[in-house]
């Protein structure tokens, strides 16, 4: 833990926020790095494996703007497992109000048609029922980014991302042909601009490149339905798996590590996490990080 | 009666407004029916129900509004004209800006030949009533140019404003996207062409007001045919001296020099009897007809005959030839066959005004000139949204079927093909899934052949090479639109295998 977080979370405590967190100061060392929760419900799911990673005060503070960014991209329904589950969302916007949140922003760069998927995936009526903004992108905010990576030199990414205070990677787990499987890094295509299809011919750096600039303040890995065939789209009720869990935690390359390990590969099988992981970026290494699963 | 031509002003303006409303209305919302009744100014049209009926040979269900319009005609006249059309009273609001009536050009006969014309070509199976219909014109005109002119205009100002970084006036851009604006910013081929034959037509009126309604709208002629025996007529009190101002303020020149009353050209605008001086002019049902426009039998003949003798001159393109077709001739899913498409297209651009990914464009001479401004696909523009059934629920005449999502997703309307000249992982052994990823059949129409090739210096990879699945692709072209090859895309669609034809296949089946 960082001191600044230490100290916002002292703050925190003092504040008389809770007993929860009051108490968790006392032994932080003791708190997960990864929280995996299984439960069928899926909004008490996520609320429990943010809990279990330290609550979300840990993460958001008073007056905080907030990024909350979905795998939002696909005309599909929730049961189809294309576009994160509106439930997930939701849960994680509602909490972060509850911690004082002065706006939760949701959006994302879709790939069919922005109204349709906004409806259709169930998301923007569940995040506005908790009061979060969800508007559609705007073209105009895409600014140019230095990367200085490997296969990304500059690119077009979306302003919102870090202008705001805090963000919160809520992605999907879900099988893709080239990446193999898009979870948590891969999720951060939909704030990129221009034509990006153009970085489908060096996936893996390209993906380790934006996580070299985007660095999430929590990420929560919707896993509750899998997409195992015909990703990241899928459309088939049969390539849907339904495992009612949720990943919660800070490093994203081991969230996408033990995402793998859900469709019975590892982290070291996906060349993005490898990547990551050797430029240091985060850890894949499972074994090394502590896991906390709970059962609802 | 003052009231009368008040009330007259306040329809003219409320039905213009439900129509601009309807019109901003014919947009997806992101769910899966629109919820709006768009279409109902060309349910109402009794032309199009009328050509529609004799070029189809089949009733068009939801037209019966039209006989509400020949209703009201019959025994009021041409009130529709007057108080309801649309573009009537845009004709009406241009003619504002010319001050004086000057010019008098009298000849009432061209719209009622015009429509003879296109009442007996649509006879004969060929449908052109739509190209001058006043509703369908109105839509179309406004679909492929006005309104993106507009949105240009607007969305130019404020992203200059922004450029400038004067952001005070985003909150105002804001409430006037959601509410004028389109969802994105739309562009249509023909757009010019559509657009300035419209400016022409409301130019028009600096000629003469109301030109277009008084001598060739072929709507304005049905209903002053219908109007012969209207019940409502216009009779001169004793009083009457001659002044003339009633003939000068006449929208539709339906008071000659003599005074007397053309009762077929009569729009029931009330002007007369509001501006009398005398108060002379009187409405009622009353026995005595007015002048009647003056046909003669030579020329509606000719017309007849005009419209008639079209079929065969404008059907000896080579694409009534069985197996002439143009690989880009890609109609909306669920259109009806080709021939049976053209006898109930009206061009009124409906479809193309709904569509989700502006790829509805209207067509030039891609199918020859009988399917000018039909609807055709272009995916480079925009591919066809798998889970959208919007063109098919605005179609006024039924030339596109409307379809349920389970039909929607078995619906064919081409097939895709890739050119392994410039795909990537065929041609630059570079690694590329898009058309992959993004097609969208539950079970993907683009398979990949795993392959190992050698680079320039011999190193060995893997690189995985698509392959179309024609028996799963429904050629929705999403692959076209977003191949990274952008300027001439390494996979693209034709019109082979769709649906809707029997010689246009690819698959022994």
């Amino acid at each position: 833990m960082k001191r600044r977080d230490f100290l916002k979370l002292t703050i925190s405590g003092f504040a008389g926020l809770g007993f929860n967190d009051a108490f968790a100061i006392f032994k932080p060392a003791e708190l997960p790095d990864l929280v995996v929760a299984e439960g069928t419900s899926h909004s008490k799911v996520t609320e429990k494996a943010i809990e279990a990673l330290g609550g979300i005060r840990r993460f958001i503070s008073r007056g905080d703007v907030v990024v909350v960014k979905p795998n939002m991209a696909w005309d599909r329904t929730p049961e189809q497992a294309a576009n994160t589950n509106p439930e997930v969302v939701k849960e994680v916007v509602k909490l972060c109000y509850e911690a004082g949140a002065k706006k939760v922003k949701v959006f994302d760069r879709t790939v069919n048609d922005p109204r349709r998927v906004y409806v259709q995936s169930g998301i923007m009526e569940a995040v506005k029922k908790v009061g979060g903004e969800v508007f559609f992108v705007d073209d105009r905010r895409f600014k140019e980014v230095l990367i200085n990576g490997e296969a990304i030199k500059t690119w077009p990414l979306y302003t919102e991302v870090f202008e705001a205070d805090k963000v919160i990677n809520v992605p999907i787990a879900k099988h893709h042909s080239l990446a193999k499987l898009t979870m948590a890094m891969k999720n951060w295509m939909g704030i990129m601009g221009g034509s990006r299809r153009q970085i489908h011919q060096k996936l893996d750096e390209s993906l380790a490149d934006l996580a070299m600039v985007i660095k999430p303040t929590l990420t929560i890995l919707d896993a509750t339905r899998i997409l195992i065939r015909n990703g990241p789209q899928g459309g088939n009720l049969e390539d849907v798996k339904v495992l009612n869990t949720v990943v919660a935690g800070i490093d994203q390359v081991a969230v996408d590590s033990f995402g793998a390990t859900l469709f019975g590969m590892k982290g070291e099988d996906l060349g993005y996490v490898k990547l990551a992981h050797k430029r240091g970026l985060g850890n894949m290494n499972l074994s090394k990080i502590k896991i906390k699963r709970i059962r609802l | 009666m003052k009231t009368l031509k008040a009330l007259r002003r306040i329809s003219q303006g409320l039905f213009l407004f439900l129509f601009f409303y309807l019109f901003l209305q014919t947009e997806s919302k992101g769910f899966d029916e629109l919820g709006y009744p768009v279409k109902v100014f060309l349910d109402l049209d009794p032309l199009i129900f009328l050509s529609t009926l004799l070029s189809s040979r089949s009733i068009v269900k939801l037209f019966y509004l039209s006989l509400v319009t020949i209703l009201i005609t019959i025994i009021f006249g041409r009130v529709f004209c007057g108080w309801i059309c649309p573009f009537g009273t845009l004709n009406n609001l241009v003619g504002l800006l010319k001050k004086r009536e000057t010019y008098r050009f009298k000849r009432f006969q061209i719209k009622y030949y015009i429509l003879f014309f296109l009442l007996s070509a649509s006879l004969f199976t060929l449908q052109f009533s739509g190209l001058m219909d006043p509703i369908s014109l109105l839509i179309r005109s406004m679909t492929v140019n006005i309104y993106p002119s507009f949105n240009y205009a607007v969305r130019a100002i404020f992203d200059f404003l922004y450029s400038l970084d004067i952001r005070v006036l985003e909150s105002v851009y804001s409430i006037i996207k959601r509410s004028v604006l389109s969802f994105e910013q739309t562009f249509y081929r023909q757009s010019l062409f559509i657009g300035g034959l419209f400016l022409l037509i409301l130019g028009l009126n600096l000629y003469e007001r109301r030109f277009w309604c008084r001598y060739l709208c072929p709507l304005g002629a049905l209903l002053g045919l219908l109007s012969r025996y209207s019940l409502l007529k216009r009779s001169v009190s004793e009083g009457c001296n001659s002044c003339g101002i009633c003939e000068r303020n006449c929208p539709s020149g339906a008071i000659n020099k003599s005074q007397e009353w053309l009762q077929t050209e009569c729009f029931q605008c009330f002007n007369c009897d509001d501006l009398c001086p005398q108060k002379a002019v009187k409405s009622g049902f009353k026995e005595q007809r007015g002048l009647q426009v003056d046909l003669t039998r030579r020329q509606v003949i000719t017309y007849i005959s005009a419209g008639i003798l079209s079929v065969p001159f404008i059907r000896t393109t080579p694409f009534l030839k069985e197996e002439f077709l143009n690989p880009r001739l890609i109609r909306p899913p669920g259109s009806l066959e080709e021939k049976e498409f053209l006898r109930r297209c009206i061009r009124c651009g409906e479809c193309m005004k709904v569509c989700i990914t502006n790829g509805l464009q209207p067509a030039f001479l891609e199918a020859g000139l009988e399917a000018l401004w039909t609807p055709v696909l272009v995916p480079k523009i925009g591919y066809c949204e798998y889970r959208c059934t919007l063109c098919g629920q605005v179609c006024p005449t039924g030339a596109i079927r409307r379809l349920s999502l389970h039909e929607k997703a078995k619906v064919k309307i081409g097939l895709a093909m890739i050119d392994k000249g410039r795909c990537l992982p065929y041609a630059h052994g570079r690694p590329c899934i898009v058309c992959e990823e993004v097609c969208p059949t539950p079970k993907k129409a683009i398979w990949f052949e795993r392959i190992m090739i050698k680079d320039r210096d011999g190193k060995e990879l893997e690189i995985q090479q698509p392959h179309v699945d024609l028996e799963l692709c429904i050629g929705c072209g999403i692959c076209e639109a977003k191949c990274p090859v952008v300027d001439r895309p390494a996979i693209y669609v034709t019109s082979i295998g769709e649906s809707r034809s029997k010689v246009n296949q690819l698959l022994l089946e």
